[in-house]
């Protein structure tokens, strides 16, 4: 797989291209490769959700573009560009000044991730004043009281004060989201944001979250294992699967018109509205794989219900991610497109969200 | 926070309460009589009766615990005629081995007790919680490795081992220092310091240990935080994200443990008072079991009560100061 | 004459102090360094006046100055004349107040009872020994320059009889107070008490009289008591007493801090030609309380520079003792019998068969009872009731059997019977493992034995019941003067015997052995050490009460730069009365 079979990249200015981005970690048991070879590019006011089991890379993916891995067990190959910038040829004090600023994270749990005994406010305030030494204290403050009240945290002159256990998960998760943003960054990364949050707060923060790209035109990646979400928010998808992307496209190709197996899985086993309760969901059989030792071939063929339709070649061969008809649409599976789409229809169209 | 600590107060008087009248219960419970071991080598019965009625423990055992409770608050009598004592509040009542007020020997015992657990303290606090939180922030690292192996020696070692072998390199076989003594530290601060060293170096080597794996852990756990990783993630500089965030939240445990160890050690550090040869409480308490002497047991044993009540209620507080999660209520 | 405080202290210990692995007493030595060759005690009561005279005889090669450092595991109890009863807080206050006789020792096993304060031991008026004068010497001066006077003495007697005061010992005034408790009718000068106890009289200030109703022929040895010190009215502080105690002698406490170290600097009116006992070498004395026995060994072991002038009254612990076997180190110890003996009680009123009881002596492995407590340093074989401390001792042996007993003889004495007895032993460790070695040789040996643990706190009182239920019990004796008067009468005349509290635990009741006390006691005290010899053996010979099985020893270490410390006869512990620092 190279750059090149990722036309998007080819369009001009995408903020943020990740080329071949192969992440290994060395542990005692072996070489850990959480991310094997990935590709996708994000522009400025677009968002693309990344989709995928735990431990298909996802994460893993985002932590690394951040630098946020761990340096010494961790090797990187391939490209990362944010901007114009190769952020695996920059420094660490390069990349950091890089962060917070030009890109910013937000993560699933907003209680664990803000610490438990600083103010909300003082926590926004120091990603300001990080980027911003010559600002005053008086000047971080007024900057965090504003972005607070832009994520519309009610009362933010006195919430400032305030401890983050004081605050309720979904404004926590704004206040966190203000902190991302305070520097406006054109890059975001949003890891499972709403996972941890309760259903009508999540539809609230996904909301927020469309509303300040439209203000701020950032890039957004948003990480989720939650098609629901992808759809909502999303312009494009990428599905990985043990650490390889297995589709990539528009939300309206991925999620309307899927081509690979595991994709039709997962959306198999997301409820239905709509659905009746007892013949709805098939989930994924079996479990995701060991990034230490991933199957041969096809990662996901053990998992495959149509693995055998191609002789050995699922065990032997790793499919390329290719072209799969309407364009921009990628997918990496040896089924032949006709096959994809009778299988589609006939297993897969009527059940969950597939519907 | 008042009403907290008015609270804690009352229930650490209950405690003691309950402590005192255990320990005044387990003393007489004891089948020697302390009038045996204090009247000498020459006891008639008539010897026992009148050193029994000197000491007081011929009344009843309710009539001696509320004497001795009264005493604390109001002072007590001793004896009668030309043998009459007035002991002032708080009166803690007179050695039965050597008729010396309890109060004088817990305030000749106590600094020293002091002297050795503040200096160790302060030594196992920087040495152990510095060494921790470089070998996790090394983690892996051959300074690591060693330090790792160190505590773990250290912390498998006992104190009345490490002293005795520091005794014999450094006093018996090659005379650097001399054996330690006590000299008041407004007396003499150096000579203080040098005397004290022996003990300071034992328990604050043995306790760094403990402290340095202990450190190290939180340390670790708390670099695995979420919230460490978002103040890498705001760009902070890795020295500020390691001090005002790791840090932070790893001390909050070590300052809870050091402050209960601290709390217990004020009571009497026994072994290491014994193997240095030095009068603090703990070796009070432990000769004045010895000699059945009721008045300094009750005595050393509240002291050391209320060492860990005050610890425990110091680190409550001190928990409040710095989590603001917990509130004192 | 009571059990000791040392025998009393094991229980008491052995409560307490499992935590430290501490003990005060002898009993746990080690291997020592073989056997100390025991010397015949000449020692007696002297009223030579070359003897009884001062200066005291100057020691050879000793300097005067420098400190004496005593290192010790515990402060000690009192300093107080009237409460001072444990051997080395004599030997400490010694340095300080004077009594009216004392003990002029120089090593060599010739222990002098001589005049004190007293120009001489004391007069015997009447040759009846009822009533005894003393006289004070000239130019006696306490540390402010004021005169000793034996109004002082008496007054020092009284306050004795305080129930406040009663720790110390208690001859003299139960000999003033027959028929009763001491201090039942007369308890002190104080609350309105007379100033002088009836019976003791002072007609001048040099003079004392003691008119006692009964013979009492060891007053020259009881007046070596602290009992005697005198205490001027004035300087008396009561229970303070015993943080300062005026002084007589040739040091003043200069300080005193309970429990950590008593320091003691030379008191300038002590005139050395006044005083037939004391050097007074050294310029001070420190002791240091507070130490391990291990440690004080280790120390004294390194002989760094700062413990050169050092020494112990703490037995080497057992760990230590083997480095000090050999070397220089060797030369620095003293070592000892004490003034106790250990004996297996046999109860007579069971055990009424002298066969049976001679067959014990022949049958009990002495080696193997020491060993269990440590063999050669904790004490040698035994086969006299007196200790080789006491005065008039001399070696004897009856039945000649070696240390670790004859089996054959035993048998044979038993003529193919098998005695069932019952071994009662105080439950501590150690005194359980020397019961244990002691019935393990006795079954070997032809006899069947039950062995009956009692709580060490009431081992004596159990025993000391007349109808006690057990047949063998081992017992420490150790007398307050090095007399016979203080060992044969109360273990074995059968007219002490009451219901509790016996000493006589062999519970003997022969009116020939009654008869032979009651001859010695009248005899002039310096004829009787030899007496209560012959009566020893006599006992041994024909009565059997007992198997001796080992003398008490004593094995302590010094600093090099110590001169002249020998142990004592009188104390059984390092004397400090001639001691000096080797400049």
């Amino acid at each position: 797989m190279t750059s090149s079979a990722v036309p998007v990249a080819r369009r001009a200015g995408p903020y943020l291209r990740v080329e071949d981005l192969k992440v290994h970690f060395s542990t005692e048991d072996g070489t850990v490769r959480a991310v094997d070879g990935i590709s996708f590019a994000v522009e400025q006011g677009r968002t693309l959700g990344i989709v995928g089991e735990s431990g298909s890379g996802k994460s893993v993916t985002s932590l690394a573009i951040l630098g946020l891995h761990d340096q010494r067990r961790t090797r990187l190959s391939g490209r990362i560009l944010l901007g114009e910038r190769d952020l695996l040829r920059l420094s660490e004090e390069e990349v950091r000044r890089l962060r917070g600023r030009d890109m910013a994270m937000i993560f699933q749990d907003p209680l664990s991730a803000l610490h438990p005994y600083y103010t909300v406010g003082r926590q926004v305030a120091e990603a300001y004043r990080v980027h911003h030494p010559d600002a005053g204290r008086r000047e971080a403050r007024q900057r965090a009281v504003d972005m607070l009240g832009r994520v519309g945290i009610p009362q933010p002159g006195r919430r400032f004060d305030q401890y983050p256990h004081e605050f309720s998960g979904g404004m926590r998760q704004r206040a966190m989201i203000a902190m991302a943003l305070v520097n406006d960054p054109d890059l975001l990364i949003a890891d499972e944001p709403t996972t941890a949050l309760d259903v009508t707060v999540q539809a609230q923060i996904l909301d927020l979250l469309a509303d300040l790209q439209a203000e701020f035109r950032s890039a957004i990646i948003l990480i989720t294992h939650d098609l629901g979400v992808v759809s909502q928010v999303a312009d494009e998808v990428l599905v990985m699967y043990g650490g390889r992307a297995v589709e990539h496209g528009s939300v309206e190709q991925v999620l309307r018109r899927p081509q690979h197996p595991y994709t039709w899985g997962l959306l198999s086993s997301v409820p239905s509205l709509h659905g009746d309760a007892e013949a709805d969901l098939v989930p994924i059989p079996g479990n995701p794989p060991s990034l230490i030792n991933l199957p041969s071939g096809c990662a996901f063929h053990p998992r495959c219900r149509y693995a055998d339709r191609n002789g050995t070649r699922s065990r032997a061969e790793v499919p390329e991610l290719r072209p799969a008809g309407a364009p921009g649409h990628l997918v990496a599976c040896h089924l032949s497109a006709d096959d994809r789409t009778r299988l589609y229809a006939e297993d897969v169209a009527h059940v969950g969200v597939a519907r | 926070m008042l009403r907290f600590i008015i609270r804690r107060l009352l229930v650490a008087v209950v405690t003691l309460i309950v402590i005192s009248l255990v320990t005044f219960g387990l003393f007489f419970a004891v089948p020697s009589s302390p009038a045996k071991v204090m009247c000498g080598k020459n006891c008639t019965a008539a010897d026992i009766a009148q050193v029994e009625e000197r000491l007081g423990i011929r009344d009843p055992l309710p009539e001696q615990y509320v004497n001795f409770a009264s005493g604390i608050f109001v002072g007590r009598t001793f004896g009668s005629g030309e043998f009459e004592r007035e002991c002032p509040a708080p009166c803690l009542g007179y050695s039965f081995r050597n008729d010396q007020p309890v109060t004088e020997i817990v305030a000749q015992r106590a600094p020293v007790t002091f002297s050795i657990v503040f200096g160790a303290a302060a030594i196992w606090i920087l040495l152990g919680v510095t060494l921790g939180m470089i070998s996790a922030l090394r983690r892996g690292t051959v300074f690591d490795r060693f330090a790792i192996g160190v505590s773990l020696a250290g912390a498998s070692m006992q104190v009345y081992f490490f002293g005795l072998i520091l005794l014999y390199l450094l006093v018996y076989a090659t005379g650097l220092l001399p054996f330690p003594s006590y000299t008041p530290l407004t007396e003499n601060p150096a000579k203080w310091a040098l005397g004290l060293l022996l003990p300071w170096m034992t328990l604050g080597f043995l306790n760094s240990a403990l402290y340095a794996r202990l450190s190290r852990a939180q340390m670790l756990e708390t670099l695995s935080e979420d919230f460490v990783r978002t103040a890498r993630a705001k760009g902070l500089p890795l020295r500020r994200v390691h001090t005002r965030h790791a840090l932070r939240a790893a001390i909050t445990p070590i300052v809870t443990i050091a402050g209960l160890d601290i709390g217990t050690a004020l009571g009497g550090t026994f072994i290491t008072e014994t193997i240095f040869g030095l009068q603090g409480l703990g070796k009070a308490t432990v000769e004045a079991v010895q000699f059945l002497n009721l008045p300094v047991v009750m005595a050393t044993v509240l002291l050391a009560a209320i060492f860990i009540v005050i610890a425990n209620i110091v680190v409550d507080v001190l928990y409040a100061v710095i989590d603001p999660r917990v509130r004192l209520s | 004459m009571r059990r000791t405080a040392r025998t009393l202290s094991i229980g008491v210990l052995s409560v307490a102090l499992v935590a430290t692995g501490c003990t005060r007493t002898t009993d746990d030595g080690g291997t020592g360094t073989g056997n100390e060759e025991a010397k015949t005690q000449t020692g007696s009561i002297s009223y030579e006046a070359a003897d009884n005279q001062g200066p005291a005889t100057a020691v050879e090669g000793a300097t005067k100055g420098g400190t004496i450092t005593v290192l010790r595991e515990f402060d000690f109890e009192h300093l107080d004349p009237a409460r001072n009863y444990v051997n080395v807080q004599q030997l400490t206050t010694n340095l300080i107040y004077r009594s009216l006789t004392g003990y002029k020792e120089n090593g060599t096993g010739k222990m002098l009872l001589v005049g004190d304060l007293a120009k001489d031991p004391g007069k015997d008026v009447n040759g009846d020994c009822k009533v005894w004068e003393f006289t004070l010497r000239d130019g006696l001066k306490y540390e402010d320059g004021s005169p000793v006077t034996s109004k002082d003495v008496a007054y020092g007697v009284a306050r004795s009889f305080a129930p406040q005061l009663n720790e110390g010992p208690h001859y003299i005034q139960q000999w003033l107070y027959p028929g009763g408790e001491y201090n039942a009718t007369y308890k002190g000068p104080y609350d309105g008490g007379k100033p002088t106890p009836d019976g003791v009289e002072t007609p001048d200030d040099k003079t004392i009289r003691f008119n006692f109703a009964d013979p009492h022929c060891d007053m020259p040895y009881a007046a070596a008591m602290a009992t005697t010190a005198p205490v001027p009215p004035a300087k008396d502080t009561k229970t303070n007493y015993d943080l300062r105690p005026f002084s007589s002698g040739p040091y003043k406490v200069k300080s005193y801090q309970r429990d950590v170290a008593l320091e003691l600097e030379r008191n300038p009116n002590w005139d050395p030609n006044s005083d037939p006992l004391r050097t007074a070498y050294p310029d001070a004395f420190k002791f240091t309380f507070g130490l391990e026995g291990a440690q004080i060994a280790e120390r004294l072991v390194a002989d760094a520079p700062a413990d050169q002038a050092a020494f112990t009254w703490t037995d080497v612990p057992p760990a230590v003792l083997p480095r000090t076997t050999s070397g220089a180190v060797a030369e620095r110890v003293v070592k000892g019998p004490t003034q106790y003996v250990w004996m297996l009680n046999i109860n007579t009123q069971r055990v009424t068969d002298v066969d049976v009881r001679k067959a014990l002596n022949y049958a009990v492995d002495k080696d193997a009872a020491l060993k269990a407590i440590g063999g050669q340093a904790a004490g040698t074989p035994a086969t006299t009731l007196m200790s080789p401390t006491t005065a008039g001792w001399k070696q004897y042996d009856v039945f000649g059997a070696p240390p670790s007993g004859d089996p054959e003889k035993a048998k044979e004495l038993l003529g193919g019977k098998t005695p069932e007895l019952v071994l009662a032993h105080a439950n501590t460790e150690q005194r359980t493992q020397q019961a244990e070695a002691i019935r393990k040789t006795l079954t070997e040996r032809g006899f069947k034995i039950t062995m009956k643990s009692i709580e060490s706190s009431s081992y004596y009182d159990e025993i000391g019941r007349k109808n006690n239920p057990y047949d063998l019990y081992l017992g420490g004796w150790g007398s307050d003067w090095p007399t016979g008067s203080t060992i044969i009468p109360p273990q074995f005349d059968g007219r002490e015997i009451t219901a509790e509290g016996n000493y006589n635990l062999s519970y003997i009741n022969d009116p020939a052995v009654s008869a032979e006390v009651d001859r010695v006691r009248q005899l002039p005290a310096a004829e009787q050490d030899a007496e209560w010899m012959k009566l020893d053996e006599k006992i041994m010979r024909e009565q059997v009460p007992v198997v001796p099985v080992y003398y008490d020893a004593t094995y302590v270490l010094h600093g090099s730069k110590v001169g002249n410390a020998f142990l004592s006869d009188a104390f059984g512990a390092i004397q400090v009365n001639t001691i000096y620092v080797k400049q």
